[in-house]
């Protein structure tokens, strides 16, 4: 048993090196990426993972996988500095030994000597046009899934109202007062198609999980919430190519995961949804096959997703109300639904199987849990 | 250009260098992979497809498809703040690359997704034209 000697390194390639006046940070990283691929005789679409170390680009690992022109399971971008790179080779150990990938590549670039130690944000392709901001990322995709399937304001007020409403029944959430699809409709747009009510909280606050064996877990003081499943994937080609913009990178992530936990969409008692918006919310629940794709409209707006619906969703409130944490507060209620902690104004009756779900990267990347008692 | 230009004036990088110099010059260009014949979207130093590093730019024909949009409502930069609402567009080019833009000429509630468009260049600067898109027939 054990890991080691299990997995190999079979390419390595590097960049030319120096002053290189002339050169991006991610044009170097392709040259290097491109000699180790030649180096193992492999090609981009061999590759279905990738790790990297970078301070200022955001998601850098997934504008890696958009070099390579491909989407890729499993992915990271870490923060140890001179450390980053033998951890990442370990991790990509750890990733292959768990099924969430086969070929994982290990990248890293800098531009010191021109920079000085910071390669400024990216300055094109956005802000000359007005483009700013995560609202307008996540809308063009709404955009794009009114335009194929008819999906409507009113249907995504439905996600809105009912997650204000878990909101109302939880004493820390950030806000608690109660609003009407008409509410919802009279908000203001911030960058249409979305509303004010369309948008996640900004908040300041954090949390926190703590996990161990299931052997060290019966020893301790609250019931255990075992992770039956997990996994993760990036649209990586691009956050607009494709229909990356319908389909998220959450449909791979949710087949990976339910294949690892061994259930389907039939099983999960309550979803904790990573709402960055409402619309997010939406495509999600289709990636997970609770709706079919372009049905997702009509079916929340039955109430499926309120406390006695078919899929009680984001039960705290959510980030739409709750609070933003980068969806840690998701983790947090998945356990406490799984535990039973609540009395019945705000218990999922009988929970014993929870889906929690993270989104970030431009709506690129996607990570999936399946927990239960 | 009389009046100063307040709004951000892009950056490019080296690889998207020759793309806002054909902007500049009114002809966009694309990456088109020597090798295998891909188009390179957004520009880089390797083809996705194939790994070569044998990329050349050839000219677009600069009309395309909107394959979304959104419409600004709030200001974010105070320089835009007499353009709301207005219209930034993904743009799917004849070629097949989709790029981000604005969609011009056409009031914000009468763009569709699909609709057919052309560029226009807007010079901002000596060096510098954005790629903007207005409706066609």
């Amino acid at each position: 048993m054990g890991i080691q000697n299990k997995y190999a390194i079979v390419g390595v390639g590097h960049s030319r090196l120096g002053s290189l006046p002339g050169n991006s940070r991610l044009g170097l990283i392709a040259e290097a990426i491109k000699n180790a691929l030649d180096d193992a005789g492999l090609l981009p679409k061999d590759v279905d993972g990738i790790l990297t170390h970078n301070n200022i680009t955001y998601t850098h690992h997934s504008r890696v996988g958009q070099l390579l022109g491909i989407n890729t399971r499993f992915g990271n971008t870490g923060h140890s500095g001179g450390a980053t790179n033998a951890k990442n080779v370990a991790m990509a150990c750890m990733a292959i030994e768990a099924g969430l990938a086969d070929t994982v590549v290990v990248a890293y670039g800098e531009t010191e000597r021109q920079t000085g130690g910071g390669e400024g944000r990216e300055m094109e392709f956005g802000p000359e046009f007005g483009y700013f901001g995560a609202i307008a990322t996540h809308a063009f995709g709404c955009t794009r899934h009114m335009h194929q399937y008819g999906t409507t304001h009113e249907q995504l007020g439905h996600i809105a109202t009912a997650f204000r409403a878990a909101a109302a029944r939880n004493p820390h959430a950030q806000q608690r007062t109660p609003i009407t699809l008409e509410d919802y409709l009279n908000s203001r747009w911030v960058v249409w198609p979305f509303h004010l009510l369309d948008c996640c909280q900004v908040t300041d606050g954090a949390a926190a999980a703590i996990i161990t064996t299931a052997e060290r877990a019966r020893t301790l003081r609250q019931p255990p919430i075992y992770i039956m499943g997990f996994s993760q994937f990036q649209n990586s080609r691009g956050w607009f190519v494709d229909d990356h913009m319908t389909e998220l990178a959450a449909k791979e992530s949710a087949d990976a995961a339910y294949r690892m936990a061994g259930v389907g969409p039939k099983d999960i008692d309550t979803a904790q949804i990573y709402d960055c918006f409402t619309y997010t919310v939406l495509a999600t629940l289709e990636d997970y096959g609770f709706a079919k794709k372009g049905e997702g409209g009509p079916w929340v707006a039955t109430g499926a997703l309120e406390l006695d619906g078919e899929l009680p969703t984001n039960t705290s409130g959510g980030q739409l109300s709750e609070g933003h944490t980068e969806g840690a507060l998701q983790i947090v209620e998945g356990v406490r639904q799984l535990r039973h902690s609540y009395g019945p104004d705000r218990q999922v009756k009988d929970a014993e199987i929870a889906l929690v779900t993270g989104h970030g990267g431009n709506t690129v990347c996607h990570s999936s849990l399946i927990l239960r008692r | 250009m009389t009046t100063e230009y307040k709004k951000p004036v892009p950056v490019p990088s080296p690889e998207s260098l020759p793309f806002w110099q054909s902007c500049q010059r009114h002809a966009m260009e694309v990456q088109r992979c020597k090798q295998c014949g891909q188009y390179r979207w957004p520009p880089s130093t390797v083809c996705a497809g194939c790994l070569s590093m044998d990329l050349e730019w050839t000219p677009v024909s600069g009309r395309g498809k909107i394959h979304t949009y959104v419409v600004f409502h709030q200001r974010y930069n105070p320089a835009f703040a007499d353009d709301l609402p207005y219209t930034v567009g993904i743009v799917e080019l004849e070629e097949g690359p989709r790029i981000l833009t604005n969609i011009i000429g056409c009031p914000p509630s009468d763009v569709r997704c699909d609709m057919p468009v052309e560029v226009v260049y807007e010079d901002i600067t000596p060096e510098i034209a954005l790629p903007k898109f207005r409706p066609r027939a």
